[in-house]
């Protein structure tokens, strides 16, 4: 058994927990809320696009370039986040979060049961459109160590989108606008700031990254399955975000590449039906040792 | 004349669910792991009557008390993270309980028929109740005993002392402990006692459908524990159940022809509710309002 093997591919895959976590990261920074529903609502947009793939009868030998894949599953996210925010959000009373929380829990049930609904309960074949980018293996040290060209791709994807998207934060004005929110939220009002555009954007901005993350896990994974996707992935995306720390991006990126090499292992050690029980079990040992998680702040009371 | 009984069993183990995660609500704690607790008494319960052909009614306890441990273990890390955290780690902790029974294999061989907990195939053939001769109707009136028993011990203890603790703490926690009261004892005990009737819910579950697996105790069952006391408003535990005849009786029955589409329907209605009547569809404010009808007076009045 080769560990180094198992920790590199779990490293690579991981930048999709990544993705995830920081959608989640980001919607607590500017609302103070959690939104359980967005990683299902986001990979519903990577359904939308394998229907597309499905209809125009990309699946086959693919006709156009992989990206159109990405793109619509991207897009086809951040309209549905924005939707989540709309129905969960925008008009739930705002400082009673048990609210907008049961609210994103009965759209999670709902996502779920609409995809059980489009796909019969069965798994979808996902276009492996993140082969042949690279050649697989990509790099191959020793027969029993190499690189996987597709996660390879997969990893570069990730890091370019999550480079786009500190570039929003840190250098545009909706960026500052978003920061502005996220750290005092009556002052950035008081500033002129539009305070529900803001949250709105910072969902289809979450929504858009998680749309890019289902799209890659189909790709890589090579099927979408319902029952592993839509919940398994939403509280995977929540473990790393707690261990990250609550709000923190560096977090979820570390955490996301951390819970990636952990599960993997596991994988290796355990087999496919163990493995998500360890990575609940990584859980508990952060919240029984370090609840505020890698980078959180220490929680104080307002 | 069986569909209405059926009606009832359903009725009755839902309250129960529901008040289990009523006490942990009246602290201020969302517990998405009640549908967790709940497998463990069913998984134990089963198995003592089953493999050991225990009688149902200690075996009941014992997988009540089995439940409470285990939430009274789950409640001391959990309560160094509140609020939204907390809901992460209980739905973790769910999920983390379903998958220990979907690798949970303990079979033994007794008259060339395996019995007992087989992974993802889940438990068969729990027949304490056809064994023993009990029709529906007599399952129905044993499920609302052992409901009426909680709803009669939850009732009277959201009125005694004990009531007005929780509630302190989960008004505001850091006033509670001002008044002195200790806050990692009452929310331990309100997990605790959350557990214990989880477990005792599951335990009657197991026998009442006879075959459980790791899916019936998902994140839709944990969702079903924890909206019946939202939508029933936390005024007293009776909100609580009329939100399980709202939404088992009405929602689910009444509307059955829609077939599949009934979790559709069910998340629809939360974000409905959510949206419109946040503090639920029982809340003291509904409720007072409803009283003022009966009495004649003004809407309002004494609001």
């Amino acid at each position: 058994m080769d560990y180094v093997q198992a920790i590199v591919d779990g490293l690579l895959f991981g930048a999709v927990y990544a993705l995830i976590g920081i959608g989640f990261t980001l919607i607590f920074g500017v609302m103070n809320k959690i939104n359980m529903a967005y990683a299902a609502a986001s990979f519903a947009g990577a359904y939308v696009s394998l229907g597309i793939a499905q209809v125009v009868g990309l699946s086959g030998d693919f006709g156009l370039p992989p990206f159109v894949m990405f793109l619509v599953s991207a897009v086809a996210g951040g309209v549905f986040a924005y939707i989540v925010y709309l129905i969960c959000f925008r008009f739930t009373p705002d400082h009673y979060e048990l609210a907008s929380l049961m609210a994103t829990i009965g759209t999670l049930l709902m996502v779920d049961e609409m995809v059980v609904q489009a796909t019969n309960g069965e798994p979808q074949n996902y276009p492996e459109v993140l082969q042949g980018i690279f050649d697989n293996p990509m790099l191959e040290f020793s027969e029993e160590f190499a690189i996987r060209g597709d996660l390879l791709t997969l990893f570069i994807v990730a890091v370019i989108a999550t480079l786009g998207l500190l570039w929003v934060l840190f250098r545009t004005k909706l960026g500052l606008a978003t920061r502005a929110v996220a750290q005092q939220r009556m002052a950035a009002q008081l500033c002129g700031i539009r305070v529900d555009r803001t949250n709105a954007t910072t969902f289809v901005i979450a929504g858009v990254l998680g749309g890019l993350a289902g799209a890659m896990i189909g790709a890589v994974v090579g099927t979408l399955l319902q029952s592993l996707v839509v919940i398994p992935l939403t509280i995977k995306g929540l473990i790393v975000t707690v261990i990250g720390g609550l709000g923190s991006i560096p977090g979820a990126i570390v955490g996301g590449l951390m819970v990636g090499a952990f599960e993997n292992v596991f994988l290796a050690i355990r087999g496919v039906t163990e493995r998500d029980m360890y990575v609940m079990l990584l859980l508990f040992v952060f919240l029984a040792f370090r609840p505020q998680g890698l980078f959180g702040r220490v929680a104080v009371r307002d | 004349m069986d569909f209405y009984f059926g009606m009832l069993q359903i009725v009755g183990l839902h309250t129960i669910l529901g008040l289990s995660a009523y006490i942990i609500l009246l602290t201020g704690q969302v517990s998405m792991a009640q549908a967790g607790f709940m497998s463990i008494g069913a998984y134990i319960a089963g198995m003592l009557t089953v493999l050991a052909e225990m009688h149902l009614i200690p075996a009941m306890l014992i997988g009540g008390v089995a439940a409470a441990l285990v939430a009274c273990i789950v409640g001391f890390p959990a309560l160094r993270v509140k609020g939204l955290m907390l809901v992460v780690a209980t739905i973790a902790f769910g999920e983390f309980i379903r998958i220990f029974w979907f690798n949970f294999d303990y079979q033994i061989s007794r008259g060339g028929v395996k019995l007992g907990p087989e992974g993802g195939e889940g438990f068969k053939q729990i027949r304490f109740f056809p064994e023993n001769g009990w029709s529906t109707l007599d399952v129905a009136i044993f499920i609302w005993v052992v409901a009426g028993a909680v709803i009669a011990a939850v009732w009277w203890m959201d009125r005694s002392r004990a009531g007005k603790v929780l509630r302190a703490v989960g008004e505001d926690d850091l006033a509670a402990q001002s008044a002195g009261i200790n806050l990692t004892v009452v929310k331990v005990s309100a997990f605790t006692a959350g557990g214990f009737i989880a477990g005792l819910g599951g335990s009657v579950y197991a026998h009442y459908t006879t075959h459980i697996e790791h899916l019936n105790f998902d994140i839709v069952m944990a969702t079903f524990a924890i909206i019946y006391p939202i939508l029933g408003g936390l005024s007293n535990v009776f909100g609580t159940i009329l939100a399980v005849i709202f939404v088992q009786v009405f929602l689910l029955e009444v509307l059955r022809p829609l077939g599949d589409l009934r979790n559709l329907l069910f998340g629809a209605m939360i974000i409905v509710v959510m949206n419109f009547m946040p503090h639920g569809l029982f809340s003291a404010q509904v409720a007072s309002r409803i009283k003022g009808v009966f009495s004649g007076r003004k809407e309002g009045a004494n609001a």
